[in-house]
């Protein structure tokens, strides 16, 4: 049995008037993929920007409740943001890059952490990020071109690595596939399930096939409360809850 | 007359919407038969066909009709005798006749002027009454043609439709026509100002001093007068002049104006951002001219008193007041376009950049301005086609002095400044000192449209990107 992670606490989250989350509770266990399924609007995504605090961005949103990442408590108002989202990275659900260089997107995570003084560390850092984000062979000789002319599935891989460049211990993905093809897809996949052994990931998906592929831990939200968690494979064949039966095979969301 | 005559046309039409919607209605329901369109849109046909043509006949009429009667009158007058010896005279006697008809000329009226005030007065007469007959007659044709169509039931909402088009692009030729004329004229004169002054001497030269040419018929012009006035139309001064204004300035305006849209775009809380915004863009709505007395009589005095007590001579209209002015005019323009482009850079880009850790000032140096960047040079570079086009400020306090200097605390002079000061004031307008009026309008208005192209084409461009 591994580690637990990231542990949520009665976690309730508003936007204004509108209650979001209610009461979530859910471990999350270290160098393993956990994958959130539920039908659009049920809070996947309000649950993992509690983890960075990215709901911090938005002003109208009100988080309660208690986040605790290896014990600290991530709500706690004197922790420092930036060193925290410097431990949870993130991949959006629409690729993002900066209008950068490809090697400046990478370079500038460490360059803010003030991690790679010199120029050789730097370039130690962008060549890694893009191997282990398996992007270096197709950019290694187009560095300094911009990172919005690759493809969908490129620019994706370039936002992962991005987001590994300064080393951190959870990956947050909000439904990274959405907007790519299949093939892209699959690369991702095999990606994901090549970082697990370093990085403790939480992936947000639409794709219950993606979820059965990916992941070793799965929760099921609806209407903001998690329904049931528990091990991917056992959600799939055979969960305890009615209402996850019916949202897997299909009867509703 | 003519009002009459367009009320008359436009009552008779618009009954005319009535006559066709029933017509039609009616013949459907004889005949038995589908109208093409719905009645109305007979109606709407009978309107259009009835006014349109009529009005456009009355109109060339009416801008053709003085033209005319004039040549006439001038050409009677002369087989009587009147003696003329150019245009201006000629032009002078018609005026003249004209009085003496409509009773207001109060000077000795000689038998020749009598005789052709009565012609006049014939003329004018039957001009009036071939007008009003032959608009009858159109418009009696236009009915019967058009009553004709829709008894044979034609298509008529697609006809309208067609007749509307029309209109709208006979509309929109208007403005391009009219855009067109002022270029035109502005390019004639400048090429007459051309053939009298060398255009390198014009662009080149150092010395602007327009005042010393009196000659005032550029095309009798001797070559001693040229040699006195070659060198009296030199460019440089004012374009020196202009451009360290404007300098002056961007360099108010550039900072504040981006610092203000990057505070309203990123920082402001809906609630300060509802009341400043507005406020900041009132300054867009003061007019120039009070911008410029404060120029001249706030700002400029107290740059000379505050020159004086720290022993520097400032003459009172100065570069820097005027730029100064000047920068604060521009700065909404500059901080409601770059709080618009800071605006449009996707949230995603800023989410990517918080996630990774960067913080608010990071995120927006590094990721947010660099994305909006080409939308923000746009914006800058048309501040500056303001700046340099900018008249009543510059005119105000930046002095008439075509001075060559780079000393903010003197007097200088603009392009803008100097067409005001050739073309106030009685002018003889063949001289080269009024043309050359012209030929500083030409300059300044290809140097804008350069700018503007420019910037538009960065706006264009960086919209594309993130549409």
């Amino acid at each position: 049995m591994s580690n637990i992670k990231i542990k949520s606490k009665n976690l309730n989250v508003y936007y204004g008037q509108k209650q979001a989350l209610f009461d979530v509770n859910l471990d999350i266990n270290e160098k393993e993929v956990t994958a959130l399924i539920g039908p659009s609007g049920c809070g996947k995504s309000t649950f993992i920007r509690c983890i960075n605090r990215m709901n911090d961005v938005i002003d109208i949103c009100k988080v309660e409740g208690n986040i605790e990442i290896d014990g600290i408590e991530v709500n706690d108002k004197e922790l420092d943001v930036v060193s925290l989202r410097e431990r949870v990275g993130m991949v959006f659900q629409k690729p993002n890059p900066f209008p950068k260089s490809i090697y400046d997107n990478i370079s500038y995570g460490p360059k803010i952490h003030g991690k790679g003084e010199t120029k050789s560390e730097l370039d130690e850092i962008v060549e890694k990020s893009l191997r282990k984000a398996a992007l270096w062979e197709e950019v290694k000789d187009r560095l300094d071109e911009p990172g919005t002319g690759l493809s969908g599935g490129q620019q994706q891989r370039l936002c992962i690595a991005r987001a590994i460049s300064v080393n951190p211990e959870v990956i947050l993905m909000d439904e990274p596939c959405s907007a790519l093809d299949p093939i892209a897809t699959a690369k991702i996949e095999e990606l994901i399930d090549e970082l697990k052994k370093t990085y403790t990931i939480v992936i947000v998906t639409h794709s219950m096939a993606q979820a059965v592929r990916v992941s070793q831990k799965t929760g099921f939200f609806h209407l903001g409360k998690v329904i049931e968690v528990g091990k991917t494979e056992k959600i799939f064949k055979n969960p305890d809850n009615k209402m996850t039966q019916d949202y897997i095979t299909g009867r509703f969301g | 007359m003519n009002l009459v005559l367009i009320f008359l046309i436009t009552i008779f039409s618009l009954s005319l919407f009535f006559y066709g919607r029933s017509k039609t209605k009616s013949i459907s329901i004889q005949n038995n038969i589908k109208l093409n369109a719905l009645p109305k849109f007979y109606g709407y046909y009978l309107v259009l066909w009835c006014s349109i043509p009529a009005l456009i006949f009355l109109l060339v009429w009416s801008l053709f009709e003085p033209v005319i009667i004039k040549s006439i009158i001038i050409e009677t007058a002369a087989n009587q005798g009147a003696i003329f010896n150019d245009k201006n005279e000629a032009n002078l006697i018609y005026e003249k006749i004209k009085a003496i008809h409509l009773g207001t000329f109060f000077g000795d009226i000689d038998s020749i002027l009598k005789e052709s005030a009565i012609s006049y007065a014939k003329f004018l007469n039957l001009f009036t009454n071939s007008k009003i007959v032959l608009i009858f007659g159109i418009v009696i044709a236009s009915v019967i043609y058009s009553l004709k169509k829709i008894k044979n039931n034609n298509k008529a909402r697609d006809d309208v439709e067609l007749i509307l088009k029309g209109l709208l692009f006979a509309s929109s030729l208007i403005a391009i026509l009219t855009t067109l004329g002022i270029i035109f004229s502005l390019l004639f004169e400048s090429i007459k100002f051309f053939s009298v002054i060398n255009i390198f001497d014009y662009l080149f030269g150092t010395n602007w001093s327009p005042q010393r040419a009196f000659v005032s018929d550029a095309s009798k012009i001797t070559s001693a007068e040229l040699e006195e006035i070659k060198d009296a139309f030199g460019f440089i001064p004012l374009i020196a002049g202009t451009s360290f204004i404007a300098l002056i300035a961007m360099l108010v305006a550039v900072p504040i104006g981006l610092f203000s849209g990057i505070y309203m775009a990123e920082y402001a809380s809906v609630k300060v951002r509802r009341i400043s915004k507005p406020i900041i863009e009132i300054l867009a709505g003061i007019p120039t001219v009070v911008y410029g007395f404060f120029a001249a009589l706030t700002v400029g005095p107290f740059f000379r008193q505050a020159g004086e007590s720290l022993g520097l001579t400032v003459s009172s209209e100065s570069a820097l007041a005027a730029g100064l002015i000047m920068g604060i005019m521009i700065i909404p323009y500059i901080s409601s376009l770059s709080d618009d482009v800071i605006n449009s850079v996707p949230q995603s880009l800023r989410d990517g950049s918080y996630a990774i850790g960067a913080t608010k000032s990071e995120t927006i140096k590094q990721v947010v301005i660099p994305a909006a960047l080409p939308g923000i040079i746009g914006s800058v570079l048309l501040a500056v086609s303001r700046a340099i086009g900018e008249t009543m400020i510059v005119v105000m306090a930046a002095g008439l002095a075509a001075n060559l200097t780079i000393n903010p605390l003197d007097s200088t002079t603009t392009i803008t400044t100097q067409i005001v000061m050739i073309l106030v004031g009685d002018q003889e307008f063949d001289s080269p000192k009024t043309q050359s009026a012209f030929a500083l309008g030409l300059t300044l208005f290809i140097a804008t449209l350069i700018l503007n192209y420019i910037a538009q084409r960065a706006v264009k461009k960086y919209r594309e990107k993130y549409d």
